[in-house]
């Protein structure tokens, strides 16, 4: 929302702290100020100048040279004998007499302000004669586009004003251009329709700056319309609910032309842009009260009927930016007798423009309903200043007042008179009648300090809301105030938004700081939280690399991860491919990462993921929402099952959990033959293993390329039960080892053996280690030997030598029974 | 198709079946034959016949690759998946230790929730997929409010059980419902409510080295008997301060969210210098969250009577946070998976 200094500076009553502190003002107290622009330094140096001599340059069709007189303001520039500088000029309309705008050699043109290479006049030869700087046109000084011609300045527009145009007058202050304009972030209005008017602004500021704002006669006060005839014009709303309130009145004998200079003058601070006096008077009023107003021109209304409906099937609209548009039903079109002739509330329709020839106007101020402009505007991808205004919602109790001001200003301006009644359809209900779109509520003090930790009575309140005009009551015999909002606010509604309205009016800054005051109960652990910072800490320690990646995933991953793609969620408003699928797994997504990091230089690494899935076949979480898995997988690159396996063995060793790995069948990513099932207690919880052939083909992975992918709740859950006895008693006996090999066949798997060593050594009462040592088949042999490292001590003796082989003996010998392994 | 082609076609697929380089089926002569044969014939027979000449190699060609794969997968030996190591092998060699790393985002929310467990507050995570109740309607986002416009959410195609999308949350305020009701009891036993969640939230944004469409954020809760705005900066001021280890200034800026009355912007003085820099853009403040009083209408959609009870809420990023501290100039290089950027953060 851009705002203009001097405007606002016309709507108080009291003076403007420096400029600096206003802004930190509007920054703490209003909204975030996004950018200042000193308009002055656009406009400097600009002078008004009155043209004395003009003749036609020889041998040129459109040149002409002049003389101007710029009463002397300019310094250390190239006079004639008389004190008037020489310009040549191109425009058709330049003639001696005239009032015109020069800007002087050396200065920038308007323009081209905040171009890359802002355009510097000077003085140059032109035909053999010297032209001094430039006669300027609209266009040139930021006016609009029109540069057929330069600018004429009408001396008499200014009557009214302190400042008398005469050469030499600095052009900028003659129009009030040496302004600041400052832009607040819109974002911070989303529920102020009144402030996206300078009017609102300017009730604001004086708000935060602890001063009464005095609005406009115009505005404050319930306008009385005159009946006027000489134009027939029916007006009529099929659609009550989307346009709560329509007003419409003729006018006729309008003088289209373009605006005196001050109004467009207005208009450019306020970031608008001239066009007519007619459309310049409708915008300049939405630029100053927020509401958008349009005007059609009624010769071009068939049937002089003017009305809103919802659209009808087929229909299709040519709008004033010339694309034009196919309806859809739940658009609201403003329409004459027989068709469309603007988009409600975004846009107004070619067909009904208001153009220089247009001598009769029917003017329109309407409350359309926020939602339906919304969707319509984001329908058709039309964001217009008249649509922004519209989606915020602005007061149906404001309408009146702006058509009063706007019906007076076109008569005052482009002349001509009303014409017909002015229409008014609208639903009655009371809030017409209290003149408040909520109802007084009662609030106590206490019930605003509590919010705020302040200490205000009920006086302070009342006068920081009685200046943005709320209505307070503050009646010493009653503890609450009685509130009641002004009727162009629409976001007052419950008790907490008075309290914003006071913390905010007299300052968040005054908040005191103050800690909560809180039991030493201590907080609860999230467990899983924790569980998820020691895999990471646990798997950096074993040399891996954490990733990030998207939850979002190309299909064509899904695909060469052999994963069913119609078991995806999918977006449907994401843009890139890359984005359309919701993962199901988080492994895919680390099989994608490998290729590029091989390729930057790495050769042997791991990358893991603590990731969300989602699968469509999973269903619903009992609170409606897809049911969320979480996954804990890594991926290494020139790594074998057994590398991966053996980081999955550090990490279960530091979650004090037993793994085993059982026999996987069908697995989508892993090789089959090189993959197991990861289970602890009897439960699954994931997979590990070797990626497949066409896998690692379709990732472009290393040959050998290993990875597991662990159900994380389920890991979890097995971490909490525990699996393993932590501690056993030191024993003060030294220990004894011994080497045993076993001769078993080839396929018995090594848990196998280890099971049964581990069992016979569990029923001796012994401490006992078992580690691995060799496994080692020669060639051609059916048959392998395994090589475990066993340690045994006794809690309560030393062992002896003998003890020892007994024991050995015995976990032989139950090897060859239970496995067939024979001792070697 | 004739059925001299389909006898062809059957030969070949047979040979493929059984040859350990399949892709030499490619060049046999019944292929060629066809070709030939193709070109014999009269034009207006030509398409069609060129048209199932080519399905022939289509099927041919995945045959072919179905082949290869099975020849990889016959090729390799199966392993003792219980073992420690392979057969003849040797014990497999860890990965240097040193190269370890953890992603520095998963870094700095460690930090960030230190502190908050410290000061009171409970841990919570979000969701990845989630529905509109939470993301809008329990933040007191009516349905078509110009406000949710902000957010940019990803839809999904799914539908919820009111027939609206799924959404990916683009805020972690998806949780204050939950939240507040599973800590309702709190209240009941005279505790406050204190909770952050912290976690990853997507918006539909174009990738630049300064937007993402997937980051973090933290959000805070403090509900209680008398929690009131000065708490809410004072709460902030003294975890930023735990935060960067130094004294700060902190401001608040009126603001807007639904959720929130009233509501704030939270800035604070710049920790990395004290005359302007470039984090800074040299106005020596930094603006850092959203925050504001939780909305009444959200308490009490959570069922917690707001007569009785108030509290705060905050909504801040993670990702800028360890952006500023560490001088990364592009966001993009956090879902990167890069090694080179990566490694860099021990």
């Amino acid at each position: 929302m851009k705002i203009s200094l001097n405007t606002i500076k016309e709507l108080v009553d009291f003076d403007l702290p420096p400029i600096e502190e206003l802004i930190e003002k509007i920054n703490m107290q209003l909204g975030g100020v996004e950018e200042v622009i000193d308009l002055s330094q656009k406009y400097k140096g600009i002078v008004v100048v009155k043209i004395v001599h003009c003749t036609p340059v020889p041998d040129s069709d459109h040149l002409s040279l002049t003389k101007i007189d710029d009463g002397g303001a300019v310094q250390g520039i190239d006079r004639d004998e008389n004190g008037l500088v020489q310009v040549v000029c191109g425009a058709p309309n330049v003639r001696s007499g005239m009032m015109a705008v020069w800007i002087p050699p050396g200065h920038v043109v308007p323009s081209t302000v905040g171009d890359k290479e802002p355009f510097v006049i000077g003085s140059k030869q032109l035909r053999g004669m010297m032209s001094n700087g430039m006669l300027a046109s609209s266009r040139e000084l930021g006016f609009g586009d029109s540069h057929e011609g330069i600018l004429e300045i009408e001396a008499s527009e200014l009557s009214d004003s302190q400042i008398e145009i005469q050469p030499g007058t600095n052009f900028a202050e003659a129009y009030k251009l040496n302004d600041y304009i400052i832009d607040i972030e819109n974002k911070m209005f989303t529920h102020r329709p009144d402030c996206f008017g300078v009017l609102g602004v300017a009730r604001e500021i004086a708000g935060i700056l602890g001063q009464k704002f005095s609005d406009p006669d115009w505005y404050w006060m319930l306008p009385q319309f005159n009946s006027a005839e000489g134009i027939s014009l029916d007006v009529f709303n099929e659609t009550p609910d989307n346009v709560q309130r329509f007003m419409a009145v003729a006018l006729k004998d309008v003088k289209v032309c373009q605006s005196p200079l001050m109004l467009q003058a207005q208009l450019v601070r306020l970031g608008g842009k001239p066009i007519n006096n007619i459309v310049d008077i409708t915008n300049y009023t939405m630029l100053l009260t927020g509401q958008p107003t349009h005007a059609y021109d009624y010769d071009k209304l068939r049937g002089g009927s003017l009305g809103v409906r919802m659209t009808r099937p087929g229909e299709k609209v040519e709008l004033l930016n010339g694309k034009t548009i196919e309806l859809h039903e739940a658009d609201i079109v403003v329409v004459d007798g027989e068709g469309v002739v603007g988009l409600g509330g975004i846009m107004g329709g070619r067909n009904s423009e208001v153009s220089e020839q247009t001598s009769n106007v029917v003017i329109e101020v309407a409350h359309f309903d926020m939602y339906a402009i919304r969707r319509s505007s984001m329908r058709h991808g039309l964001f217009t200043d008249a649509s922004s205004r519209f989606t915020k919602g602005q007061s149906k109790l404001q309408t009146d007042r702006v058509m009063n001001y706007l019906l007076q200003s076109i008569q005052d301006i482009a002349g001509g008179e009303q014409a017909s009644a002015v229409f008014d359809i609208h639903k009655t209900d009371t809030t017409y009648e209290t003149q408040s779109l909520s109802g007084p509520m009662k609030i106590e003090s206490q019930f605003i300090n509590q919010r705020l930790g302040m200490n205000f009575d009920n006086h302070q309140i009342g006068k920081i809301l009685q200046n943005v005009h709320f209505n307070c009551n503050v009646d010493d015999g009653d503890s609450a105030i009685s509130v009641t909002a002004p009727f162009w606010r629409t976001d007052i509604e419950i008790p907490e938004d008075i309290v914003e309205e006071v913390g905010r009016l007299y300052g968040f800054h005054h908040l005191p700081h103050e800690l909560p005051y809180r039991s030493i109960t201590p907080a609860p652990i999230n467990q899983k939280h924790q569980f998820k910072q020691k895999l990471r800490s646990v798997l950096s320690l074993a040399g891996a690399n954490e990733v990030l990646t998207y939850s979002f995933v190309h299909r064509n991953i899904m695909e060469k991860s052999h994963q069913n793609v119609e078991d995806a969620y999918q977006l449907s408003n994401a843009l890139s491919p890359d984005l359309h699928y919701m993962r199901q797994t988080v492994l895919p997504s680390l099989l994608d990462k490998v290729h590029m990091n091989e390729k930057a230089g790495y050769d042997r690494f791991a990358l893991f993921e603590i990731g969300k899935g989602h699968q469509k076949k999973l269903g619903n979480d009992i609170d409606g929402v897809p049911k969320e898995l979480e996954f804990i997988s890594l991926v290494m690159a020139n790594g074998s099952y057994y590398d991966v396996k053996s980081t999955l063995e550090f990490l279960a060793e530091k979650l004090n959990i037993s793994l085993e790995y059982h026999v996987v069948e069908n697995n989508n990513i892993f090789e089959s033959k090189r993959s197991a099932q990861i289970v602890c207690a009897g439960k699954t919880l994931g997979t590990i293993g070797e990626i497949g052939a066409a896998v690692r083909h379709g990732f472009k992975l290393p040959n050998l390329t290993s990875g597991f992918e662990i159900d994380l709740d389920l890991l979890f859950e097995a971490t909490r039960l525990g699996t393993k006895a932590r501690y056993r008693s030191l024993s003060k006996f030294p220990h004894i080892e011994r080497d045993v090999t076993f001769k078993v066949d080839e396929s018995l798997p090594y848990a196998h053996l280890i099971n049964v060593v581990h069992d016979t050594l569990q029923s001796t009462n012994l401490n006992f280690e078992i580690g691995p040592g060799t496994i080692f088949q020669a060639d051609s042999s059916s048959s392998k030997n395994v090589t475990l490292h066993v340690r045994l001590t006794s809690l309560d003796k030393t062992l002896t030598s003998d003890e020892a082989n007994e024991v050995i003996a015995k976990v032989t010998e139950h090897a060859q029974s239970v496995v067939g392994a024979t001792a070697v | 198709m004739t059925a001299a082609h389909n006898d062809i076609r059957d030969i070949l697929l047979s040979r493929i079946e059984k040859s350990d380089n399949p892709h030499e089926v490619m060049r046999a002569p019944e292929l060629k034959s066809l070709v030939t044969k193709l070109q014999g014939l009269p034009p207006e027979d030509r398409s069609e016949a060129g048209r199932s000449l080519n399905a022939l190699k289509q099927e041919l060609l995945q045959a072919i690759k179905n082949r290869e794969v099975h020849i990889i997968n016959e090729s390799v030996e199966p392993i003792d998946i219980t073992a420690p190591w392979d057969i003849n092998g040797l014990r497999p060699q860890p990965l240097p230790v040193a190269q370890g790393t953890i992603h520095p985002i998963s870094q700095e929310i460690d930090i960030m929730s230190n502190i908050l467990q410290r000061m009171g507050f409970q841990i919570f995570e979000s969701r990845e997929i989630d529905d509109q109740y939470h993301m809008f309607e329990s933040l007191n986002f009516p349905d078509g409010h110009p406000a949710r416009d902000d957010y940019d959410t990803f839809l999904t195609v799914e539908k919820d059980g009111q027939g609206n999308p799924f959404i990916a949350p683009a805020h972690t305020s998806t949780m204050q419902n939950r939240i507040l009701k599973s800590l309702k009891s709190h209240l009941e036993n005279d505790l406050p409510i204190a909770a952050v969640a912290i976690d990853r939230v997507f918006r539909n944004e174009d990738l630049d080295p300064r937007h993402e469409h997937t980051f973090y954020q933290h959000e805070g809760l403090y509900v209680g008997k008398g929690v009131h705005a000065g708490m809410l900066v004072a709460t902030l001021k003294t975890f930023l301060e735990s935060y960067y280890g130094k004294k700060l200034n902190v401001r608040v800026n009126p603001f807007y969210f639904p959720f929130t009355e009233p509501s704030f912007e939270f800035s604070l003085s710049c920790p990395f210098c004290s005359s302007g820099c470039s984090i800074c853009s040299q106005t020596q403040w930094i603006e850092l969250l959203g925050c504001g009083m939780i909305h009444p209408r959200v308490l009490n959609m959570a069922g917690i009577d707001s007569d009785i009870y108030t509290g705060f809420a905050w909504g801040g990023g993670v990702d800028r946070l360890v952006m500023m501290k560490n001088g990364i100039e592009d966001v993009r290089h956090f879902h990167s998976a890069k090694l080179d950027f990566l490694r860099q953060f021990k």
